[in-house]
């Protein structure tokens, strides 16, 4: 285990890493104030373009020379490249929303609030000191609060942002609570020092507390099970601002967590929340998500599941792949969330070819034991399983996960069809886990990686992943048989755990009510059919 | 409450009170044909004011505008207070005009006259406590039966559905018998209980739950009605499924499904509610609900009266806007000139007035003429070695023969189906990788970085026109090689050319043939757009005309076809070639078709065309310019044709182009009638020379087919306007696709949403599609106009219920007379 040194961050560094949040701070101002919607855009991509030039050098800079840390700001390896990532979400979200709302009677306000939000979450990820982060994190849930309220008209809209609003304010709460016990126990606020302190000796039960609590606030504002209804039905917000949730702020509980790694690793009852809530909202979510009927629901679901899945390899101590978990999810989200619209053109391409018949269940055995033993023996090949090291459990894990998700492509690659169907499917079953190698090795260049689990945590994680594939391949082979049956109802209500918690929040601190919103065509119910008598 | 032993038959008059709930739904096309429907196509045999007070009564719907926008209209000059006296003296009612007059008067944000909608059991249930709060009962139920409408009908979006082999009814009560969503007062296990007492049929359920909610039988059909509005998005995806099954002569029945668990959701939520509002004002509530229904005339009555006036200002704007056009078609020169070097047949399409009008300008030598875009064939398209077929003619009609594509000599067929096979077979191989629950995590840590360069490509501006997806799985190579072909060419020539002439015919095309004729269909070239097939051609089933013009010209270039035609006398001069094409609607750009085919020595004529083609493109491009924001371009063609061209490919263009907005006339009439007006878009055009046709067949089609297409095409743009909540998809940036092609939610969910959305009719400062029902102008002799409308119900219907105005150009003078109960009466 290795312990990332810090040396004291220049003058110079701490500037470029501020810059994205200055840039966009400023054009929150300028388009507050601008004169026209076409000036506050003109800002807005301004900041935009700032943003992505700083981020990109802000890689560059870190690239060439170390980690360094300042009493409030840091520039190390994730926080570097999260800055980047954001700068380049947002550079692509604020392109995209220009035209995508335009004509809004509120598109004003839209660029302020949007500015402010990407302002809010580069400060989070360049933060060294503990209440700054913080308050940046507090600052990004209200900034955003703003745009998940955009259609603030829409009953739905207001209801689900104060579930979130609630659930955020609970997690702010959590990380103040952090505050307190990691400044009493360890007498300082600076996160580079609250890590070096934390392997330097046994954890003091002040930390312990301290580090549970963070861990809380991520599952809270990570939207994992029961407290992921809003992040499913945050639909009701613009689609850009989806992309930039989804891709930008969802997951900076994960970030969060990397940037406390080492003592996660060291307080054993924060790797077992992680891993049992990450590993079962990961399952539960991804089976919600092949019952669900809209595309962007449908996404949703997915983000819920691979926030799980990203946190519950923050539990396994893996952070290298949580990192490279968080910033892959985060461009495939954006993609597909600002491509959405494209859904019809996906199932019009579909048509154009039949259906294969089901794959049978022996078809189904033979190709998952090929693509196990073969994954298994690229894995030693490549030199990820070497049988002593004590870390290798934990990868056996995840090789595994790799195997059976192979299994698809496996399946089609001996399906009717000529060998030129073959050989693309096997090339690709063959290339994936190999690539999955290779990015392994480059996220373990840039973030050590900490250390096992207990072996009944992983134990139950190879479970949880086994009877996902199970009664995921059970459902394929047969679609309507007892077991799925029997399951669809509760998949399809996402287990009913929403409506209680809804139930349980509302009923202590009730939903404000929709405000009226300016319409361009008329709200004839509004206007003329205001209520519905009883003749 | 409990319902009693059901009996074996429900009493036929609740049959036939079913029936007429299910009908008064249009059906609505799934996204990917996405074509235009008028909501009200139902209510098309009562008169339109009636309708309206009765949709106002049972659903809370108006057809026309808030009269503040009206009072802007006044104050804008469009809508003169000359315009509302004619109007209403025309109506015999001029005490009508002085209270029109005294609306228009009002400030211009005066609030409308309240009026008063019938209950459902959920408004009821909202006078009390809502279910959570932020929530109403009605939205709850309207969620739940969508949520469940969309799984059962789901084939694309969802992997693991609910049993879908089973009829609406039961797969719903099954799945809220197994939901726990739902807080009942009485518990889950009474409302499963409640659920399995009800007969299995739908339709017995629902006589049995219109007795146990002692609905009046006076309120029956009402009431039925209004709860069909209120799924009106879901009730009108089964009423498409009942439309495509009864074209093909077989039948649909999940519209009743669907009644029927709307009723119970009532039934539910009024027993469950009584158990606690037990006292004398809970019951008392209830039992004026239930005696409401008897007196639903009376509300529809109210709403009438009231409206009355709404209908003389809608009546009098349109009037004002037939006579900017009256002048102009009385005035046209229509002598004819001879000889063009082009003949041009495009699509009576809005937007292709706007080409045509620029090509005719940029050369004489081209002679344009309209005509339904499908090129009247009754085709479905089969893209080669694909397994999808779709129509490629209007909704109204079942395809009678197949298209699909024969390959140049030289190519395989086979060859190309197996290529497509295994590229296409690969692709969802890979799409399964990235959807399946257990692969998800290592699709997103292989391949999710490579997702950042297509937020890059896809974020920069480019210009190259993406290629046809019905291509995908081919090389360009063997793209290029593929022909739309009509194989009854082959196989019966005689039958073909029959066709070829029945088509030739519609079109006045049967002399005097130009040496180049241009089929010239259309389409549209949106990206990452939902509604992209709304915006192709509606009479080609919502696609582009490609298939259609090329199957055509294949047609009719065929030398055996023209054989048989030239029998058939009509002779096609071996000088002339048809060339198909494609008018890009978004770009103004015109593509050319099979041009390897042309006979030798025309190169020069189709390069010479090919200019034309362009420069008119230039011309219509400025003239769009303004209406896309890029007014700044307008006088730079090439800057303008490369902004126009980056729009089109924006993925986040929620306006790519304007579609169908601002249609207000159809003008059925030789082009020369029209040739020196400049029609802004607005209009659909016909071409139709009288003369030729002696027993009134073309007429006759053309006022049964595209006339209703246009009045489809004029209502979905109205009703969309008017009230978008119900007829229109709403806010675009919310839109949420279901099903992958079912239709779009609006958000998280809600009713599936039909229509137009808001940003396809306002620019965000002004309204693009003022809502003016059709003026349709004909030019032909009264009588036969008056016999076509005696005996055809549907065009009496549109006529005499005034969903559509019908006026009619004298041929000798150029004069124009409307049609009114009372006989034809001049224009006002």
């Amino acid at each position: 285990m290795s312990v990332t040194i810090f040396t004291a961050l220049p003058l110079w560094h701490s500037f470029l890493l501020l810059v994205p949040a200055v840039a966009a701070l400023v054009a929150v101002v300028a388009a507050r104030r601008a004169t026209s919607v076409a000036a506050a855009w003109r800002y807005g991509r301004a900041a935009s373009v700032v943003m992505l030039v700083a981020g990109g050098a802000g890689l560059v800079a870190r690239a060439s020379t170390s980690n360094s840390a300042g009493m409030l700001l840091r520039a190390d390896t994730e926080g570097t490249i999260m800055l980047a990532l954001v700068s380049f979400v947002g550079w692509v979200v604020i392109r995209y929303s220009q035209s995508y709302l335009a004509g809004d009677p509120h598109e004003q306000r839209y660029i302020s609030q949007l500015l402010a939000t990407l302002a809010a979450v580069a400060v989070v990820v360049v933060a060294n000191h503990l209440v700054l982060l913080t308050m940046a994190w507090a600052a990004t849930s209200l900034a955003l609060h703003g745009l998940l309220t955009f259609f603030g008209d829409r009953p739905v809209a207001v209801a689900v942002a104060h579930k979130k609003f609630i659930l955020a304010r609970c997690a702010d709460l959590c990380m103040l609570g952090a505050v307190v016990a990691f400044g009493t126990s360890f007498g300082t606020l600076r996160i580079d020092q609250i890590t070096a302190e934390a392997v330097a000796a046994a954890l003091p039960m002040g930390a312990r507390i301290g580090i549970v609590l963070v861990v809380l606030a991520a599952l809270l504002k990570c939207a994992q099970l029961p407290f992921h209804g809003w992040l499913i039905q945050v639909m009701e917000a613009p689609t850009p601002v989806s992309a930039l949730l989804h891709a930008g702020v969802v997951n900076l509980g994960g970030f969060v967590l990397l940037r406390f790694a080492p003592v996660v690793d060291r307080a054993v009852e924060t790797r077992a929340l992680l891993i049992i809530v990450g590993t079962t909202t990961a399952v539960i979510a991804a089976l919600v998500m092949t019952t669900r009927v809209s595309i962007k629901v449908s996404l949703a679901w997915s983000t819920c599941a691979q926030m799980g899945f990203m946190l519950m390899q923050c539990g396994l101590g893996i952070w290298e792949m949580a990192l490279l978990h968080l910033v892959a999810h985060s461009l495939y989200k954006a993609h597909a969330f600002l491509g959405a619209g494209g859904a019809v053109r996906q199932t019009q391409r579909k048509q154009l070819v039949a259906k294969p018949p089901a794959p049978t269940g022996a078809s189904i055995l033979v190709d998952t034991t090929v693509v196990v033993a073969g994954t298994y023996a690229a894995g030693w090949a490549w030199g990820k399983l070497p049988f002593a090291d004590p870390p290798s459990a934990t990868v056996w894990l995840l090789v595994g996960i790799v195997a059976v998700s192979l299994v698809p492509l496996a399946s089609a690659a001996h399906s009717p069809g000529g060998r030129r169907t073959r050989l693309p499917l096997i090339a690709g079953t063959i290339a994936i886990p190999l690539a999955y190698f290779a990015l392994h090795d480059v996220a373990g260049q840039l973030v050590p990686h900490g250390q096992a689990a207990s072996p009944a945590l992983l134990v139950f994680v190879a479970i949880a992943f086994a009877l996902l594939f199970t009664i995921h391949t059970l459902c394929v082979l047969v679609p309507y048989g007892g077991l799925s049956a029997r399951l669809y109802p509760w998949m399809y209500g996402g287990l009913f755990l929403d409506e209680a918690f809804t139930r349980v929040a509302f009923a202590v601190w009730p939903p404000p009510a929709p405000r009226s919103r300016p319409s361009a065509l008329p709200n004839i119910a509004a206007a003329a059919f205001p209520d519905r008598t009883l003749a | 409450m409990t319902i009693a032993a059901a009996p074996q038959t429900q009493p036929l008059a609740i049959t036939a009170h079913i029936a007429a709930a299910c009908d008064r739904i249009a059906p609505t096309w799934p996204l990917d044909q996405f074509i235009a429907v008028n909501p009200y196509w139902g209510w098309r045999g009562s008169p339109v004011a009636d309708a309206a007070a009765t949709l106002g009564a049972l659903a809370g719907t108006s057809l026309t505008m808030p009269r503040s926008w009206f009072r802007s209209e006044h104050a804008a000059g469009r809508l003169a207070i000359e315009h509302i006296d004619a109007f209403a003296t025309s109506l015999g009612d001029p005490t009508l005009a002085e209270a029109a007059c005294a609306v228009l008067q009002q400030p211009i944000d005066q609030a409308q006259p309240v009026l008063h909608t019938m209950a459902l059991a959920t408004g009821v249930r909202d006078l009390g406590g809502p279910p959570q709060p932020g929530q109403t009962w009605a939205d709850l139920v309207t969620h739940q039966i969508s949520q469940h409408c969309a799984a059962h009908f789901d084939g694309w979006q969802g992997s693991w559905h609910p049993t879908q082999n089973v009829d609406l009814f039961s797969g719903w009560r099954a799945q809220l018998s197994a939901s726990h969503g739902v807080k009942w007062r009485h518990g889950a296990g009474w409302a499963r209980a409640q659920i399995a007492s009800l007969p299995v049929q739908p339709e017995v359920t629902i006589a049995e739950l219109l007795k146990a909610l002692d609905i009046p039988a006076a309120g029956h059909e009402s009431y039925l009605t209004a709860l069909l509005l209120s799924v009106n998005g879901w009730a009108a995806w089964c009423a498409y499924r009942r439309w495509q099954a009864r074209l093909v002569d077989a039948d649909d029945d999940a519209i009743i499904g669907l009644l029927a668990i709307r009723i119970t959701w009532e039934w539910l939520l009024r027993t469950d509610a009584e158990a606690r509002d037990d006292g004398a004002d809970g019951t008392a509530v209830w039992t004026r609900w239930t005696h409401s229904w008897a007196h639903a005339q009376d509300a529809v009555d109210a709403i009438a009266i009231e409206q009355r006036v709404d209908w003389i200002l809608q009546g009098a704007l349109e009037q004002a806007y037939q006579g900017t056009l009256i002048s102009a078609l009385t005035d046209a020169d229509t002598a004819p000139s001879q000889g063009p070097a082009v003949q041009a047949a495009f699509c009576i399409d809005v937007r292709s007035e706007v080409f045509r009008r620029a090509l005719e300008a940029t050369t004489p030598n081209v002679h344009t003429r309209g005509f339904a875009g499908f090129f009247g064939l009754p085709i479905s398209y089969t893209p080669a070695g694909s397994a999808l077929t779709r129509p490629q003619l209007p909704g109204l009609l079942a395809p009678a023969m197949n298209v699909t594509e024969a390959t140049a000599p030289g190519a395989e067929l086979d060859d190309m189906t197996n290529e497509r096979a295994a590229t296409l077979g690969n692709r969802r191989a890979w799409s399964l990788f990235r959807s399946a629950p257990s692969s998800v995590f290592s699709f997103v840590e292989s391949m999710g970085l490579l997702y950042g360069p297509k937020l890059v490509k896809d974020s920069l501006a480019h210009t190259e026109a993406p290629a046809k997806w019905e291509n995908d799985g081919l090389s360009a190579e063997s793209a290029a090689r593929l022909r739309p072909h009509m194989s009854i060419a082959d196989g019966d020539p005689a039958a073909a050319a029959g066709i070829a002439k029945r088509v030739l015919n519609a079109m006045g095309l049967t002399d005097g043939f130009a040496p180049l004729v241009l089929i010239c269909g259309h389409g549209s070239q949106t990206a990452n757009n939902p509604h992209a097939a709304g915006l192709d051609c509606g009479a080609c089933g919502g696609q582009t005309g490609e298939v259609n013009a090329r199957a055509l010209a294949d047609l009719l270039n065929s030398s055996v076809v023209r054989g048989h035609l030239a029998a058939m006398d009509v002779v096609v001069p071996a000088t002339t070639w048809f060339v198909p094409a494609l008018h890009n609607t978004t770009t103004d750009e015109v593509q050319l078709f099979d041009t390897d085919l042309l006979p030798e020595g025309t190169s020069a004529q189709l390069r010479q065309l090919q200019q034309w083609l362009t420069n008119a493109g230039d011309r219509a491009r400025a003239e769009r310019a303004a209406s896309l924001d890029l007014g700044e371009y307008a006088e730079h063609s090439e800057l303008l044709k490369q902004a126009v061209l980056e729009r089109a490919n924006d993925w986040s263009q929620v306006r790519p182009e304007w579609g169908l907005a601002g249609n207000a006339a159809f003008i059925v009439a030789p082009r020369a009638r029209t040739r020196h007006m400049n029609l802004g878009g607005r209009s659909f055009l016909h071409d139709y020379d009288w003369q030729l046709d002696n027993d009134l067949s073309v007429l006759t089609l053309i006022m049964t087919a595209p006339m209703v297409v246009t009045n489809w095409i004029n209502m979905q743009y109205h009703a969309s306007t008017v009230d978008n909540r119900r007829y229109g998809s709403g806010n675009k940036v919310l839109h949420n696709v279901v099903g992958g092609r079912l239709g779009v939610f609006e958000g998280n969910g809600g009713d599936l949403r039909l229509g137009l959305a808001m940003q396809s009719l306002h620019d965000g400062h002004s309204l693009r599609h003022p809502p003016l029902r059709l003026s349709v102008f004909v030019e032909a002799p009264r009588a036969g106009i008056d016999s076509i409308i005696s005996q055809h119900a549907v065009v009496h219907d549109l006529v005499a219920n005034s969903w559509l105005h019908l006026l009619r150009i004298e041929p000798t003078t150029g004069e124009v007379e409307q049609w009114t109960p009372d006989g034809w009466q001049p224009h006002r």
